[in-house]
């Protein structure tokens, strides 16, 4: 048997003015103004009340015509959490239920006013029907007012906590702001202070190389002094560079013309390491001769006068080593700080 | 001492559990849940093929009876009646918002027949497919034009007129359609109708 069939045969059993109730059930109506004209037809109509009744009862199999799937545990967690915090509302005088649908019969009869559907000559007629039934059903929209009041109260209620949490989160926030900005302005001060500190040492360490430098002309020209001081009687034998030195070090050696003194010059010279003191040697006769150990200023000169053992000419060359102070050996130590032939 | 209570929860009617959620009794509501969320959850699924989705319904509906059970009337129909209209609706709602957002896209339907449970008791999956296979056995024997139109209209959420449109039928035999199928439905499953629903 085929479906127009069963159609043709079961269309006369029909009533023709509940045709829109099993849409109705099945949420499948286009328009708000169906939904109304079949709630008031269900409310005036005994036989459409018992075919709405039928159905319903038949729509709600389809939703066990589903395989089970099990929610997870945390939804029933979830929802007695919300129940804890929504409490009921007040208990009331018990509505029928007639309308099943969401959204309620009193939200779609203010979509139905605010569209402008009441003025056009058709709507009017439904409009007619429907403000007969809203005599039934007031006791239910005063219900649904009820419920829509206190679910407004419980949202109202959620929206002020959240509200003070928010005001709360924000003066944390403030307050948190506040404080790294005063560390970061201790920080800029910080750092402030040692880029400062940073210019003047650079400032300094300038100043004193400038200084440096000056004392090395000063001391140069005071050995020229030295030497046209003591030219009367002493001639320079050698102007002595530091031609093998490890140091910046530099000399002159002077011989008194008559008799065998000398007079030793250096600069440059750095502070000798403890226990240890600079040597003068003289080379060329025999033995090395270590004729004197000597300190040297602040700045790193010397002048030592001495006795030179044999005439000078008889020497070949001059080095200055640094030996342990009172335990001179035979031979100079390999590292030379100023080394010089005797010309 | 929990144990002992619970049973006695257990052994409450619908109706009763209702009144006691009325006066604020979220042990009820528990047990409500235990008994159906199951199957609400499922029909989300089913619809809308998004489980977390599938989850906020759920917890909207039983909202719903937390705040408004006290509105249910037992003479005017079954308690699931009323609690899987609820349920439907607002799984249709949602699938209709979600066309209008045009955000997400619903899977054809037949790609979702075959969801099973993954961890429902021995009894429990018993019971459930028992149901189950009674009434997708009527559905099964209503004409393929018939069912289809349930289909689109139940779990996919379209109106009349866009089931028509689709189809390519008049819309007075879509409505007929809708008409016989419930009515077929309901013949064959009075028997059911009588003890589960």
């Amino acid at each position: 048997m085929t479906d127009s069939n069963e159609i043709t045969e079961n269309s006369g059993e029909l009533d023709p003015r509940f045709e829109n109730i099993a849409a109705y059930i099945l949420d499948a109506l286009d328009d708000e103004e169906e939904r109304v004209a079949v709630e008031a037809l269900i409310e005036a109509d005994s036989a459409a009340r018992a075919e709405f009744d039928e159905l319903t009862e038949a729509a709600a199999l389809l939703a066990i015509a589903v395989p089970t799937v099990t929610p997870p545990a945390r939804l029933k967690a979830r929802i007695l959490e919300l129940a804890t915090s929504s409490p009921v509302p007040g208990p009331g005088p018990l509505a029928p239920m007639v309308s099943i649908t969401e959204p309620s019969p009193a939200t779609r009869w203010s979509r139905i006013f605010q569209s402008g559907y009441a003025v056009s000559a058709a709507a009017a007629v439904l409009v007619l029907v429907a403000v007969g039934a809203l005599g039934i059903q007031n006791n239910r929209l005063g219900d649904e007012i009820d419920l829509l009041r206190s679910d407004l109260n419980v949202e109202a209620e959620a929206v002020a906590s959240l509200r003070a949490d928010l005001s709360a989160t924000l003066l944390d926030s403030e307050t948190r702001v506040a404080s790294m900005k005063g560390d970061m302005d201790q920080m800029e001060d910080e750092v402030g202070a040692t880029a400062a500190m940073v210019v003047h040492q650079e400032e300094m360490v300038s100043e004193l190389a400038i200084a440096n430098a000056a004392l090395r002309v000063a001391l140069r020209d005071q050995s020229w002094m030295t030497y046209v001081a003591m030219k009367e009687d002493y001639r320079v034998e050698s102007w002595l560079d530091d031609n093998q030195a490890v140091s910046s070090a530099s000399g002159i050696f002077a011989v008194r013309v008559i008799g065998n003194e000398a007079v030793f010059q250096v600069n440059g010279l750095e502070r000798p390491k403890n226990g240890f003191a600079y040597t003068l040697w003289l080379l060329g006769n025999g033995d090395p001769i270590a004729v004197t150990q000597f300190e040297v200023s602040e700045i790193g000169s010397a002048t030592v006068a001495f006795l030179l053992p044999a005439p000078f000419f008889q020497y070949s060359s001059l080095v200055v080593t640094q030996e342990r102070i009172d335990s001179v050996g035979s031979q100079p130590s390999d590292v030379q700080f100023l080394s010089a032939d005797a010309n | 001492m929990d144990e002992v209570y619970r049973l006695n929860y257990q052994g409450l009617t619908d109706l009763e559990l209702l009144e006691h959620i009325s006066n604020q009794d979220r042990d009820a509501l528990e047990t409500l849940y235990e008994r159906y969320g199951r199957r609400v959850f499922s029909l989300a699924v089913r619809i809308l093929s998004d489980s977390v989705s599938a989850e906020e319904v759920t917890q909207d509906v039983f909202m719903s009876v937390w705040r408004r059970g006290a509105t249910y009337v037992s003479k005017k129909g079954k308690f699931t009646t009323w609690l899987f209209s609820i349920a439907h609706n607002r799984t249709i709602d949602e699938l209709r918002k979600r066309r209008r957002d045009r955000s997400r896209t619903n899977d054809d339907i037949d790609d979702h027949l075959n969801l099973e449970s993954s961890d429902v008791s021995p009894a429990d999956a018993t019971v459930a497919q028992s149901e189950y296979a009674k009434i997708r056995a009527a559905m099964e024997k209503l004409p393929d034009e018939q069912k289809n139109v349930v289909e689109l209209s139940y779990f996919k959420g379209l109106t009349q007129t866009e089931i028509a449109d689709k189809t390519g039928q008049p819309l007075g035999t879509v409505k007929t359609r809708m008409r016989l199928a419930l009515k077929k439905l309901r013949k064959a499953l009075s028997a059911e109708l009588g003890t589960q629903v």
